[in-house]
């Protein structure tokens, strides 16, 4: 069965926000609230010279197996039959918070009414054709999304592409 | 094994997953269920949720009445297991039937722990929070009561507390400890969960035992050691669950708090496995065998353990005390090892040796966030949350996968540097080659006071 993912390519993002944004639009959360089904999160690392600041967007993984599906102990938390998206029907949680002991992304989140919500990966915009709203924002490309296999290939195709392009350009420097 | 018939004893979280497992592995033999649960698996888990009125009483069964026709199980409901024959891979249930097997699963679960205290057992006043009917039970009980003794300040004892002062009833919370939750939480921390109790009406007693119970009328009256008398329309019993064991032959199959199995869940009798709150398996952080009972690592035992009875072969990496749960306006997480304690209270004061393990505070309780840290060396070895639950996953696996948390970023550290840290993989903590420490480092002894005390002033404040 398809297994749908985000991919994320730490290289291209900027840290400017704008996925978190878009997915607290489309979901109808309180931009002051502290809930937030995305996270950007700023990694420096080094020191001058060879310094470095990477910027790290993150939310649900969708886990091939994911340990809120098994830990939830109202199986309010399940695998979606179409393309394994992990979902949670809120009225079956009973907010006891095991999900977010479970994950170690720290995905599941809880607004006011104490049942959990998190990352749907957008099934509702996908049905319709339309990429999730993290991903159609992101301006530099960072944030992608499809069935697995599909995403390793593309990852594959342009290292390997990458890293013709150096061969390539070592050997013109050396002529 | 893919046609031999394989029997699953109890009917639970562990049970269902084996199942569950083993038809998802292939398994086309007999699988029989054999069980004194009637109905369908109930999660007890949930418990204090149906009391609160957060769950309707039909979804205190996860896995529904469906399961057993879904999954092809053959169900034996209404006899306990009574004697298991490993010689000759047979079972005799209390209602004389008995059921050969070619691949055997002990999941009966656990039991309530009921305390000595004369007249406790056979007061009709007295609940025991297990069994769906215990449940129904105390349910049917609350609304006439108006006054509650809870024994025990266990994770449940408090919620069981809580859930009854909601209820308009007034709650004595009881423990012959010298905090609540004993097994578990930083003395601090127990501290502020206590005040936070109290400021809610319910009145804790410490280092109090209970000496008889006496039936009056719809109530009981209560004994306790110091001389005191009191009356109560209930009492609510959450002194801790131990496994339902008591049918094997410890002649036959190694036993120790639980039935000790090996990684594959296999005990010491070939064919013959065990999971959930009946089997002692591996605890992570002290590479012990010891009996965690929890809902998720039923779950996960029972899956590993039906695979391996389908023929395959799935390994349980180990297992890790943890609980989290809400307690009036506060999320409260524990996870690991942060009293010190090997074995929580089950043993007295039990400590790692040569593995002092050092506190480190952040936020406080009167800031409404409070977190405690356990390091043994520089490993992380639990943690005590209280309204920083968004931690708790990533903390979880930096405990389970033995982060090292070293000097710089050790003594540096704030709440919000942790959350970071946990968000972007740990650059702050470097994993160590080889995830499981030797079991030798964390060789049990008995610690002196005297030395407890000084190992308490390594405790440093932040």
């Amino acid at each position: 069965m398809t297994q749908y993912a985000f991919a994320f390519d730490v290289t291209r993002c900027s840290g400017c926000m704008a996925c978190v944004v878009a997915c607290q639009d489309q979901n109808d959360l309180d931009a002051i609230d502290v809930v937030a089904f995305r996270h950007v999160t700023t990694s420096e690392t080094g020191a001058y010279p060879s310094a470095r600041i990477d910027h790290f967007s993150l939310a649900c993984q969708h886990c091939g197996d994911a340990p809120c599906v098994v830990a939830c102990p109202t199986a309010a938390i399940r695998r979606r039959g179409q393309d394994n998206v992990v979902v949670v029907d809120r009225d079956l949680c009973v907010g006891c918070h095991t999900c977010q002991l479970t994950c170690p992304f720290g995905a599941p989140t809880f607004p006011e009414d104490g049942r959990m919500a998190k990352c749907d990966l957008c099934h509702t915009r996908r049905e319709h054709g339309m990429k999730p709203a993290c991903v159609l924002v992101c301006p530099s490309g960072a944030l992608d999304v499809g069935p697995i296999e599909e995403l390793s290939a593309r990852k594959a195709k342009e290292a390997s592409l990458k890293i013709l392009k150096s061969i390539v350009a070592s050997s013109s420097g050396d002529v | 094994m893919r046609h031999g018939r394989l029997l699953i004893l109890g009917n639970g979280g562990a049970a269902l997953s084996a199942a569950r497992a083993a038809r998802a592995s292939g398994h086309l033999g007999e699988i029989h269920l054999a069980s004194d649960v009637e109905g369908p698996a109930f999660n007890p888990m949930l418990a204090p949720y149906f009391l609160k009125g957060a769950l309707p009483w039909e979804r205190c069964f996860p896995f529904g009445a469906a399961f057993y026709d879904a999954f092809g199980i053959t169900c034996h409901l209404g006899a306990e297991a009574e004697r298991l024959d490993t010689r000759n891979r047979e079972v005799t249930l209390a209602s004389g039937e008995r059921i050969s097997y070619d691949r055997c699963l002990v999941a009966t679960g656990a039991g309530p722990i009921v305390p000595p205290v004369p007249g406790l057992k056979a007061s009709k006043r007295a609940f025991f929070l297990r069994t769906a009917a215990s449940v129904r039970q105390l349910e049917e009980a609350i609304p006439k009561a108006r006054s509650a003794l809870v024994l025990g300040a266990s994770f449940v004892g408090l919620k069981v507390a809580e859930i009854l002062t909601r209820r308009q009833i007034r709650v004595t919370l009881l423990d012959c400890a010298d905090q609540v939750l004993p097994g578990g939480a930083h003395g601090l921390l127990a501290a502020a969960i206590q005040a936070l109790f109290e400021r809610h009406g319910v009145e804790v007693r410490l280092r109090c035992a209970m000496e008889g119970v006496e039936g009056a009328g719809n109530g009981v009256v209560c004994h306790f050691r110091d001389g005191k008398i009191e009356a109560a329309d209930l009492v609510v019993v959450c002194t801790g669950v131990k496994p339902n064991i008591g049918f094997l032959d410890p002649m036959q199959v190694r036993t120790d708090e639980a039935v000790l199995v090996d990684e594959r869940l296999e005990t010491s009798v070939q064919g013959l496995y065990a999971a959930g709150d009946a089997c002692q398996g591996i605890n992570i952080i002290s590479g012990k065998h010891e009996w965690l009972a929890t809902w998720e690592n039923a779950c996960l035992q029972g899956r590993v353990a039906g695979r391996n009875m389908a023929g395959e072969s799935a390994c349980y990496p180990g297992s890790l005390p943890q609980n989290i749960g809400l307690f009036f306006e506060w999320t409260y997480a524990h996870l690991g090892d942060v009293r010190g304690d090997v074995k929580g209270d089950v043993r007295g004061d039990v400590r790692t040796q040569g593995h002092s393990v050092l506190h480190r505070f952040f936020g406080s309780p009167s800031e409404g966030r409070f977190l405690v840290l356990a390091l043994s060396g520089d490993i992380l070895v639990g943690a005590n949350l209280i309204n920083c639950a968004h931690l708790a996953g990533g903390l979880r696996r930096a405990i389970r996968e033995r982060w090292r948390w070293e000097g710089p970023a050790r003594d540096g550290l704030t709440l919000e540097g942790i959350e970071k840290a946990l968000r972007r993989g740990m650059d702050d903590f470097r994993s160590r080659p080889g995830t499981r420490a030797p079991t030798d480092a964390f060789t049990v002894m008995t610690f002196s006071g005297k030395r407890s005390a000084r190992h308490g002033q390594r405790d440093q404040g932040q």
